[in-house]
């Protein structure tokens, strides 16, 4: 008889809120530059949002904005813009709007585009993420995890092997910005992470793993490629997680009542 | 209080079909017999109250729509031999009076959450000793003072079952259970946060209900009501209900019929404005005139100020987009309490898939254990009804 909060685009406003923090330092630092490849990438999803709103009634959603945001800050620099135009379309409307839009999607549009343009256009440079961008990263976890929309358990896994990697003396002194970033813009993305208590833990480790992994041994890649390759694996994976997780839940469950 | 009118009523989707036992214009003792189930003729239907009936409405196929009563003081209370029911080697006994008496039909089993058939044995039985719904009284407080009955109605629970009976009770207000001693009853404490109190979230945690192993569940203060019946042969005349909501000036709890006239309940309470009354707790409480069922609580709701016709197309964007997309999030896992793989659970219901329904659990659950993730997602269609049908089509392919 009485309606709640958490419809979806509740949960989208929550994920936007969060991540203000990173968008700010992050036009701070960028200037107009900054500004303009927002509002292009804000352009492109929004173009498509509108289209895919008017051919097939799907309503928009703000999430779009978050994956416009994660553009902005990771996608490829000096790429001309008729390869950003197929990218971001790529990524927005084969990875999220086909599948009818935010919350049946499997993957993270931005992600899907960044690794696009990464396979597509291999000898654009990835953009260097400065150390207070880096830094920005934490409160938006903060906001996440505070407000539910992100999961504690897949930030902490992540850091876990992380930081285990870091004490064995794999060296992060410039890739942890890029990290940071790629772990609260791509990975905790609440509709393509894991979605059962052991799974998002696993999903941490296992985005935590697989960076660590390239960072020892993908000499030539720049910090966001392997941000966005782990980031890509790690959502690709989730569902099978989740299997895992549900499996260990059943047989424990059995073993306790039976 | 005992409101002047009472009524027992059933919606057509309960198919609870009847026989009448008296005629329109009867008096009637309280606690006497008015209706017997056609199915299983032992399960008895009583009157609420010492009563005039003035209107029995039956449906197609004689099922119930309503009985009316009119409240006649002089009318006496019923008495019940409890001479074989009290010896403790007849079960047999105990579950005839509780079937003649009209007490059968507040135990509740589940799967499925229908009365329990007359001869079914349950693999474990749940006394709810807190309720955490919102507004809803406290069950230790209808029963303070009567540790005597609650002692004689949880021994004759352990003689209805070979399993365990679990005692749910609130951590912070622990009951005496001094009297009872058998290792078959099990005391389990619980942090009163809804929807911990709910019987489905203890049912799934400690002895989860299958087809082969029904589990019941039964409120405390009922359990004292079998104790008082076991003692004295008088079914009990009133159980506390809260009468509260944000459309009351005042909350209050009153001792009242089965049955009641809800209008009469809050009459004097309400602020002035359209208001709507519901039986239950204004998450799983259904618009209501009479107390219903198990209901243990009236809430009064102000109707929301209704909006302007939404614009054409936003209207066609929001129907378009049916079943509405849920987000994991942390909202959602405490709906359910932690107590399964929520997104998991939501996605099995929404796909038709019985059987990870089953294995998660879900055979467990009534429509009031999920009336939270409802209220929580804004679900459409909503969590609740996708639940039932759920529910309904195992029980179609399982009377196959």
């Amino acid at each position: 008889m009485i309606k709640g909060l958490w419809d979806r685009e509740t949960v989208a406003l929550m994920w936007l809120v969060a991540v203000f923090p990173l968008a700010i330092v992050w036009i701070h630092h960028g200037g107009l530059d900054a500004v303009g490849r927002l509002i292009f990438f804000l352009a492109v999803a929004g173009f498509w949002h509108v289209i895919f709103m008017l051919v097939r009634a799907q309503p928009p959603s703000w999430a779009g904005v978050v994956t416009a945001l994660a553009l902005a800050i990771l996608a490829q620099q000096e790429l001309g813009l008729v390869p950003l135009l197929i990218g971001t379309s790529f990524g927005v409307v084969i990875a999220e709007l086909v599948f009818g839009g935010w919350g049946r999607n499997v993957l993270n549009p931005a992600t899907v585009t960044l690794a696009f343009l990464g396979f597509g256009f291999p000898s654009a440079p990835w953009p260097d993420i400065i150390v207070p961008v880096g830094w920005a990263a934490i409160p938006v976890a903060l906001i996440g995890i505070l407000a539910g929309v992100m999961s504690l358990r897949i930030v902490a896994g992540a850091v876990l092997v992380l930081g285990i990697a870091w004490m064995m003396g794999l060296d992060m002194s410039e890739t942890y910005p890029a990290l940071l970033v790629g772990l609260v813009l791509l990975v905790c993305d609440p509709v393509a992470s894991a979605s059962t208590a052991l799974g998002r833990w696993l999903n941490g480790i296992l985005f935590g793993g697989l960076a660590a992994m390239f960072l020892a041994y993908w000499s030539e890649a720049a910090a966001v490629q392997i941000v966005v390759s782990a980031a890509l694996l790690a959502s690709l994976v989730a569902p099978i997680l989740d299997e895992i997780a549900i499996a260990l839940w059943l047989a424990r469950r059995r073993r306790r009542l039976g | 209080m005992i409101t002047e009118e009472a009524a027992i009523t059933a919606r057509a989707q309960d198919d609870l079909r009847v026989e009448p036992l008296v005629e329109e214009g009867n008096l009637v003792e309280q606690g006497a017999p008015v209706l017997e189930m056609r199915r299983h003729l032992a399960i008895k239907i009583v009157a609420p109250m010492p009563c005039r009936v003035a209107a029995i409405r039956l449906g197609p196929g004689h099922r119930l729509s309503s009985i009316l009563f009119f409240h006649e003081p002089g009318a006496g209370r019923h008495t019940y031999d409890t001479k074989l029911a009290n010896r403790s080697d007849d079960p047999g006994a105990l579950r005839d009076l509780l079937l003649a008496s009209g007490m059968w039909r507040l135990l509740r089993s589940r799967p499925f959450g229908q009365v329990p058939v007359p001869t079914q044995m349950p693999a474990a039985i749940f006394v709810m000793g807190l309720d955490t719904r919102p507004l809803a009284p406290a069950p230790h407080r209808a029963v303070a003072n009567r540790d005597d009955d609650v002692a004689r109605g949880l021994h004759a629970l352990l003689r209805l079952t070979d399993g365990p009976v679990y005692l749910c009770q609130d951590r912070s207000a622990p009951l005496s259970t001094a009297a009872v001693t058998s290792d078959r009853l099990h005391l389990v404490s619980i942090r009163a946060s809804h929807p911990l109190g709910l019987p489905g979230q203890q049912i799934h945690r400690h002895r989860p209900a299958t087809i082969d192993r029904p589990v019941w569940d039964v409120h405390l203060e009922d359990v004292a009501g079998i104790g008082a019946l076991l003692a004295t042969g008088l079914v009990p005349e009133t159980r506390l209900v809260s009468v509260g909501g944000p459309a009351l000036r005042e909350a209050r709890e009153v001792h009242c019929q089965p049955g009641a006239d809800l209008r009469h309940l809050s009459h004097g309470l309400v602020k002035p404005g359209p208001h709507v009354v519901l039986s239950g707790s204004a998450l799983d409480g259904r618009e209501a005139h009479w107390l219903l069922g198990r209901d243990r609580q009236t809430t009064v709701l102000e109707i929301p100020h209704r909006p302007a016709r939404p614009h054409w197309f936003q209207a066609a964007l929001s129907r378009a987009s049916r079943p509405k997309p849920l987000i994991p999030t942390a909202a959602l896992e405490q709906a359910f309490g932690g107590a399964l793989p929520a997104v998991p659970f939501l996605r099995a219901m929404a796909s038709g898939n019985a059987e990870l329904f089953t294995r998660l659990g879900g055979l467990s659950l009534l429509e009031e254990d999920v009336a939270l993730v409802d209220y929580v997602t804004r679900a459409e269609p909503g969590i609740t009804a996708m639940l039932s049908s759920m529910l309904d089509r195992i029980a179609a392919e399982e009377a196959v």
